[in-house]
């Protein structure tokens, strides 16, 4: 099977499972961040957890994939000032559109308009960010 | 019948979703040697609609090829999510989103920009803060890198707090 169609199936099903548990519902997104219903909390911690155990099993057998081929685990730098500030904005977009840059997909996927302009909303501030890294430079 | 139900049709309980995408991380690291994460490939998305940007962020190593397995990936989670309408036979479109277009009422065009502001928001944010929810939340956090914990405490801190705000402005108060 070809990589591509892998990576396509593993996508397949982590947009399916968002859905059928419901973390493309605006209103889950919005009960979580009032605390009238956790539901979401309780799936984001459970996958933490089984991630989090799953990726000790796999140290334990050698860190090794499918065919011995070694995995290398990507760690991404601690940047205080950079994980904060763009928590916030990212926080602040999470509470405004209900959605975060995978739920949305899963939206776009389930036939709403308003999921759709999330997506294209992301796309800008993707090019936004893009701009920004070029004035950095210069 | 029933099990068609259980699996297509009624929501799954945490527990199950949770594990299943708790699982994601290892088997993709299993099979394909990649970390689990979505937003990086908006950049793939910003590269569709101008190919021959020259900003040289569009033109890192990350974004060499546009069809890279980003692009395979994010199509796949589209079609996940129109798989799992289909089968539990929700309606094919939809304008509303939930309580909030119940809530709030607005003519529709100020719901368009409402919306695409908050997603300016997530791909400045996600781009700045290094990843979002599935990169930083889960896969980082259950490999306990600091940068991921440091992030998500923010997403979850001023997701609540813009919450509080959007309900004390546009539904009423708290």
């Amino acid at each position: 099977m070809s990589k591509n169609l892998q990576y396509m199936i593993f996508g397949t099903i982590f947009g399916f499972v968002l859905s059928r548990v419901g973390a493309s519902d605006y209103d889950l997104i919005f009960k979580m961040f009032t605390a009238e219903d956790l539901k979401l909390a309780y799936v984001i911690i459970t996958a933490i957890l089984t991630a989090g155990v799953s990726m000790r099993v796999l140290a334990r057998l050698g860190m090794k994939g499918r065919g011995g081929a070694p995995i290398n685990v990507s760690k991404k730098p601690l940047q205080m000032k950079k994980n904060i500030i763009g928590g916030t904005i990212f926080g602040l977009g999470w509470a405004i559109s209900g959605a975060c840059p995978g739920t949305v997909l899963a939206q776009v996927g389930e036939g709403k308009l308003l999921g759709l302009v999330t997506m294209f909303g992301m796309i800008l501030g993707t090019f936004l960010y893009a701009i920004m890294a070029e004035r950095q430079k210069e | 019948m029933q099990l068609f139900r259980i699996i297509f049709v009624d929501p799954w309980p945490w527990w199950f979703g949770g594990i299943a995408i708790g699982l994601l991380v290892p088997f993709m690291y299993y099979y394909l040697n990649t970390a689990l994460g979505v937003s990086t490939g908006y950049g793939n998305l910003v590269k569709l609609f101008i190919p021959h940007s020259k900003l040289k962020w569009l033109n890192s190593p990350t974004y060499k090829n546009v069809f890279n397995w980003r692009i395979y990936f994010i199509g796949g989670m589209i079609l996940g999510g129109f798989l799992s309408a289909r089968l539990s036979g929700s309606p094919l479109l939809t304008a509303e989103m939930g309580l909030f277009t119940q809530r709030v009422q607005w003519p529709y065009a100020v719901y368009l920009v409402w919306f695409l502001f908050g997603g300016i928001l997530l791909g400045l944010g996600s781009r700045i803060a290094g990843g979002c929810t599935s990169g930083h939340s889960i896969h980082g956090i259950a490999n306990l890198h600091a940068s991921s914990i440091l992030s998500t405490v923010f997403f979850l801190l001023f997701g609540a707090i813009g919450v509080a705000l959007i309900r004390m402005a546009f539904m009423g108060g708290l």
